[in-house]
């Protein structure tokens, strides 16, 4: 059964992408959309449930342990939410002309072919096969990103799939060394199962550690290209600012993660081959130069996108940083910061876009007083901010305390003191800019119509998770979190 | 048995390396975007090359496959692609590089030095990967990227690219037990479809703005 699911998993998203190209109906579309992301939630939960009680499934290239399970929920939450927003996003949308009714079905078939190859990525046991799914998300998602078809969006998607593709390239070079080292060891032959994951970790400390080296800055180069770390990060604020508002959470909330969980993987690797103590630096180093380049623009930010799109940036840093401090406590903090980051910028970009849309602006000067016009979505967005800029009793206070907690604990003093004066620079900036947009006296342009349905419930849905995890871990997720960690630490 | 010696694959892998780094240079050196393109089109056909070469000395059949896929793929089809988009956008528009060809022709020589310098650092890479495929491999791609990096027209972004593909696909090959075909094949399979999705953009820009892709710089800080 569970073993199954793990074919069936990629191929939801792929028929509900398919069953798109039947309709031009916007009610049809969204109703397929909302309907194929709910099967997908349902049947990931019934994995989850084999996974927890059975241990880690497999199936030809792919295979999923705790590790995976935590991305997997995590994508397929966010999907639904995405089609819940939106039902009422694309009604408003399509109303003002941003979207164009002929060329939706096209648009929600684009989506779903997105969130199939993410869930490829998250399930791939072949490492082959996670590089080519990876390669496929950017090619689905530049179609996406510059769907508004207006310069700036095509510009964006062009720097984007320039951008990512030559990072992936580096990805995979770091994937052959990685086989080639393990072909050394174990002398196989090219069967499709060796360039799998979990064999490779098999015999992982008899690796050469010289080639490991190598092979790893090559991926973390790769994949941090995809999961936006600096310096590579350039394509991102880019990308998140001229997509449409759903893409955008997309990105922010689950793409980025995945290339994330793709440096994970073959950080097991190198840590086990040449000690743990090389892929932590190279992760310190990269997360905290992401936090670095990141605040200045955060601060000096006028376009709302942009400014989560940099903000991304940031808490991808942070999770890197929690990964290098390592340890149990820092690999269950920098995991949960993944899940609380993912639902938390995802509320945000929702937020921004239903701002954005009442001012038709995606300018911070001219988005105010957005509490007397918009109560609802203002205090959503005040929410998502407080809890962005990491204040208690939020979420993601939680998971920044404890990837600190393991810099303190394995005495990384400088890279905790930077990263303190960071995320209190940020701290401040962010919340001077949440500020200003919700209180204050709204323009005379401001839409005042009454908010919509739909992406109040999406919003309520992450809003609800993003408050829950501030003031409890539920214990189910707690296992598995426990359970990951234990993937990554051994 | 094998028809050739261990020894003959190393000499002739080598010297199709050497060959190899040759067309980058070109690709490097070009100043007009056609000599870009049939550059990297020989590079392609080279690399083809070492596939059957490999393929003969380890009797592998996969390896017969990815040759005669890269070959018809990176050799002819997209090269062709290129020169089609090139002549119906209809500009004999210059590589346009940022920096001048002869800075950019040190650096890529700075690269090969740094790739050479770098395998030699690795012991037991010799057992892992035939002669100098992996310097080769890491110079190709490095300076695939910096065409990349480089140049301002899209197409010629493209033409790096691909180069930096030829040079992981280089060293793939000559992994000593072979990379899985699937996976190659699935490799292909997205270098095809980026390639597609790459080109509609830049014809759409093209029909819209008039201007190249590569050349919208409007989205800053």
């Amino acid at each position: 059964m569970a073993e199954t699911l793990l074919w069936v998993l990629p191929l939801v998203p792929t028929v509900t992408a398919l069953l798109m190209l039947t309709t031009r109906d916007r009610r049809v579309l969204s109703a397929i959309d909302v309907a194929g992301s709910s099967v997908l939630l349902a049947l990931a939960l019934i994995l989850a449930r084999d996974v927890a009680a059975g241990g880690p499934r497999a199936l030809g290239v792919f295979r999923v342990d705790a590790l995976g399970l935590v991305f997997l929920l995590l994508v397929v939450v966010l999907t639904l939410a995405v089609s819940i927003y939106t039902v009422g996003w694309l009604k408003q949308a399509v109303a003002v002309g941003n979207m164009k009714a002929e060329y939706l079905r096209s648009y929600f078939a684009l989506v779903h072919a997105f969130v199939a190859t993410m869930i490829v990525t998250v399930l791939a046991d072949n490492l082959g096969v996670l590089w080519i799914a990876m390669e496929g998300t950017t090619i689905t998602s530049a179609v996406l990103i510059g769907y508004h078809g207006h310069h700036h969006g095509l510009e964006a998607a062009w720097k984007y799939i320039i951008v990512t593709t030559i990072g992936i390239s580096f990805g995979l070079f770091g994937t052959v060394l990685v086989y080639a080292a393990y072909a050394a060891a174990a002398g196989v032959h090219g069967g499709a199962g060796s360039l799998s994951w979990s064999a490779i970790m098999q015999v992982a400390p008899t690796l050469d550690p010289g080639i490991i080296r190598i092979g790893f800055i090559f991926v973390m180069v790769g994949y941090g290209t995809k999961a936006g770390l600096a310096p590579m990060h350039l394509w991102l604020p880019d990308a998140h600012s001229q997509a449409p508002t759903p893409v955008s959470a997309l990105l922010s909330g689950v793409l980025i993660k995945c290339a994330l969980l793709g440096i994970i993987r073959f950080q097991t690797i190198a840590a086990a081959a040449c000690g743990p103590a090389f892929p932590a630096r190279v992760l310190i180093v990269f997360g905290l130069t992401s936090v670095v380049v990141a605040t200045p623009f955060i601060l000096a930010q006028h376009d709302i996108k942009r400014l989560l799109g940099y903000h991304s940036v940031e808490h991808v840093g942070i999770v890197a940083l929690g990964l290098g401090f390592g340890g149990p406590v820092g690999t269950y903090g920098a995991l949960l910061h993944v899940v609380n980051h993912g639902i938390t910028k995802a509320l945000a970009f929702f937020a921004a876009g239903k701002a954005i849309a009442r001012y038709g602006t995606r300018d911070m000067r001219v988005i105010r007083g957005l509490l007397a016009v918009a109560p609802i979505g203002a205090t959503l967005l005040m929410l998502a901010a407080l809890s962005l800029a990491g204040v208690p009793p939020f979420s993601i206070f939680v998971s920044e305390l404890m990837v600190l907690r393991a810099g303190i604990g394995h005495g990384h003093w400088l890279a905790i003191a930077i990263f303190l004066a960071m995320v209190v620079v940020i701290f401040a900036g962010l919340l001077h800019h949440a500020g200003a947009m919700v209180f204050g006296e709204p323009p005379a342009t401001a839409s005042r119509e009454p908010e919509a349905w739909s992406p109040l419930i999406g919003m309520f849905v992450l809003a609800a998770i993003m408050i829950l995890l501030g003031l409890t871990i539920p214990a189910s997720l707690d296992r598995l979190l426990q359970r990951a960690t234990e993937v990554v630490v051994g | 048995m094998s028809p050739l010696s261990p020894d003959a694959v190393h000499t002739v892998i080598d010297d199709l390396g050497a060959l190899l780094l040759f067309t980058m240079i070109l690709i490097v050196a070009a100043g007009q975007i056609y000599r870009a393109i049939y550059s990297v089109a020989a590079q392609s056909l080279l690399i083809s090359i070492a596939g059957a070469v490999l393929a003969t000395a380890t009797g592998n059949p996969d390896l017969w496959v990815i040759a005669g896929i890269t070959l018809a793929v990176k050799a002819i089809l997209l090269p062709w692609v290129l020169h089609r988009v090139v002549q119906r956008m209809n500009v004999r528009r210059e590589v346009e590089p940022v920096i001048p060809i002869a800075a950019t022709l040190a650096l890529a020589v700075a690269i090969v030095v740094v790739s050479f310098q770098l395998s030699a650092s690795l012991g037991p890479v010799r057992q892992a990967i035939t002669g100098n495929a992996l310097p080769v491999g890491i110079a190709l791609t490095l300076t695939g990227v910096l065409v990349m990096a480089t140049r301002k027209t899209a197409l010629t972004q493209m033409v790096g690219l691909f180069a930096s593909e030829n040079g992981i696909f280089f060293t793939a090959m000559a992994v000593t037990q072979g990379m899985p075909l699937i996976i190659e094949i699935g490799v292909i399979l997205d270098v095809i479809l980026a390639a597609l999705v790459m080109t509609i953009m830049v014809l759409r820009v093209r029909s819209t703005v008039d201007a190249d892709i590569a050349d919208l710089d409007r989205l800053r800080g």
